[in-house]
C-alpha cells in the first residue's frame, strides 16, 4: 500500500478556517489509515512523512517501483458538504487501448482503470456507510496524480477545510482510516495484475 | 529688522506652510495614479493588445446553453438557457459563450469560474482542438480540491459541447502556457472531449504511445522473456 498524504512544503493546499490547511491535516489522516491498514495486514509506505512535498513524479515513483501495489491519495476539498467523503478515479479514456511492452510514465495509470475503479466502488461503500451525504458510487476526475499510476489508485477526498471547527474535520479521521482499511481489504481478492503490467519495473519514464 | 517686517516675513512663511500642506496630499494622489498607470503586469499589458471583439449588437439572438453550478447537497452542474447575440463564426463564439459563463448567473453563489478570471484567446485548429486561453486568476482564484476544480473545468467543457460543435476536443492553457494542474488537483496537460455524445463525465484524450525505443529483435525477446515470467 502506498499512502499519499497530498501537498506539503510550500504548497499547503485548501486553506480554511481556523487556519487549517490541508496539507497539515492531511498527516493525521494518513498515520491513522496507516495504523487501519496494517491492522488489517497490509505493508504501507507513505509518500511523506513530514512537511515536504515530493513531485507528483516523485510520489507515482513510490508505487511504479513495487509489484502488486495499491495507491491511495488523499485530500481536503475547499468546498463540499461538510463531513461527507468522495472517491475519484481517472475518467475513462479515448485512448488507444493497445498498449503492449513497458507502458508510456504519461498512461501510466490506463491499463489500471478497471481495477481503480473496482477499488474505489469499494472504499466509497464503506465511506457512504459512516459519512451520510457522500456519494453511493465511486467518482471520475483527471486527477494529475492519479494519471502517472502504474497500480489501482484512486484519491479519496474529504469535505472540507471550511468547517467552523476544526474538530469537525478531525472527528472524521477514525471513521476515514478504518473505510479505507475495510475497502481495500475487500478489494484484494479481485486484484489480479493487467497483462500490460511489465514484472519488475513497468513504467517507462 | 522693524516689527513689522517681522510681522510681514512671518505671515509669509505662515501662508507657505498651510499652502504646502494643502497641496503635497494633491500632488502625492497626482503621482501615485501616474504609477498606477505605468505599473502594468505583463498580463494588463496583453490584455489590451487583443484585438477587441467586435459588437453583437447586429447578430440575430439565438438560444444558448450555459452549464452553471447547482443548488444542494451535491456539487454538480445545472443547465441555463439564456438568449444571446452569438457570431456564426465558431471561434468568436464561442469567445462570446466563455465570456458569458465567466460573467457568471444571476446568483452568484452558482457561478463555477472565479470572477476575475479572463478569457485572453480562444482558437481553433484545423482538428477540432479548440484551445482556451485563460488568465492567472482561473488557476490562483479557484478553490483548490478535487470537487470545485473539476466543477470549474466540467462547466467550460459542457457549456462548448452544448453551443458549439465544431470544437471537438479541448485544451486549457493559463496566460498561454500548459499548466500541470487548475489548482493541484485536476489535471491540464490533457485535452479534455468535447462530444454530445459523451454526456456524463470528463473524458481525457491521449496521444497514441510513442514506439518502442528497443530495435526489434530486442523487443521480441522482451515479449518472450514476459511472457515466460507471466506463466
Amino acid at each position: 500500500m502506498v499512502l499519499d498524504p497530498a501537498h506539503g512544503g510550500t504548497d499547503q493546499g485548501a486553506h480554511g478556517t481556523e487556519g487549517i490547511t490541508e496539507s497539515d491535516e492531511l498527516l493525521q489522516f494518513a498515520a491513522a489509515t496507516k495504523k487501519a491498514l496494517e491492522a488489517q495486514g497490509f505493508q504501507v509506505i507513505q509518500t511523506r512523512e513530514a512537511n515536504d512535498n515530493p513531485s507528483f513524479d516523485d510520489r507515482s515513483a513510490r508505487a511504479n517501483a513495487q509489484r502488486g501495489a495499491v495507491f491511495i491519495t488523499l485530500h481536503i476539498a475547499s468546498t463540499g458538504l461538510a463531513g461527507t467523503a468522495r472517491v475519484y478515479v481517472q475518467p475513462d479514456a479515448s485512448a488507444p487501448a493497445n498498449i503492449t511492452g513497458l507502458i508510456p510514465w504519461d498512461q501510466a495509470q490506463l491499463p489500471f482503470l478497471s481495477l481503480s475503479r473496482k477499488l474505489g466502488d469499494q472504499v466509497q461503500q464503506e465511506l457512504a456507510r459512516r459519512f451520510k451525504g457522500s456519494p453511493e458510487t465511486v467518482q471520475t476526475a483527471p486527477v494529475r496524480q492519479l494519471r502517472t499510476t502504474a497500480a489501482p489508485a484512486i484519491a479519496v477526498e474529504v469535505s472540507s477545510v471550511s468547517v467552523q471547527n476544526r474538530a469537525e474535520l478531525e472527528n472524521m479521521v477514525p471513521g476515514v482510516a478504518d473505510a479505507i482499511a475495510r475497502g481495500v481489504a475487500a478489494f484484494r481478492p479481485s486484484y489480479v495484475l493487467p497483462s500490460a503490467s511489465v514484472p519488475g519495473g513497468s513504467v517507462q519514464p | 529688522m522693524s516689527v513689522q517686517w517681522r510681522v510681514w516675513l512671518g505671515g509669509v512663511l505662515l501662508a507657505a506652510v498651510i499652502a504646502a500642506a494643502l497641496y503635497f496630499p494633491a500632488l502625492r494622489r497626482q503621482v501615485n495614479k501616474a504609477k498606477d498607470l505605468t505599473e502594468k503586469t505583463a498580463e494588463q499589458a496583453r490584455r489590451e493588445l487583443l484585438p477587441v471583439a467586435p459588437p453583437t449588437t447586429g447578430e440575430p439572438k439565438v438560444k444558448v446553453k450555459m452549464l452553471w453550478g447547482s443548488r444542494g447537497e451535491q456539487a454538480g452542474l445545472n443547465p441555463v438557457i439564456i438568449e444571446l447575440p452569438l457570431s456564426n463564426d465558431p471561434a468568436l463564439r464561442a469567445k462570446q459563450i466563455l465570456n458569458t459563463l465567466l460573467a457568471g448567473p444571476v446568483d452568484a453563489e452558482l457561478r463555477t469560474l472565479p470572477p476575475d478570471a479572463a478569457l485572453l484567446a480562444f482558437y481553433i485548429l484545423p482538428d477540432g482542438t479548440g484551445v482556451a486561453d485563460f488568465s492567472d486568476e482561473l488557476r490562483t482564484s479557484t478553490p483548490s480540491g478535487i470537487q470545485s476544480e473539476q466543477l470549474a473545468v466540467e462547466s467550460i467543457v459542457r457549456t462548448l459541447e452544448a453551443n458549439v460543435p465544431q470544437v471537438l476536443r479541448l485544451k486549457i492553457l493559463i496566460h498561454g502556457q500548459e499548466v500541470d494542474t487548475l489548482a493541484g488537483h485536476v489535471d491540464l496537460t490533457q485535452s479534455f472531449s468535447v462530444s454530445a455524445k459523451d454526456a456524463t463525465g470528463i473524458k481525457l484524450e491521449y496521444p497514441s504511445p510513442p514506439p518502442s525505443i528497443l530495435p526489434a529483435p530486442l523487443e521480441k525477446a522482451v515479449e518472450k522473456v514476459r511472457g515466460v515470467t507471466r506463466r
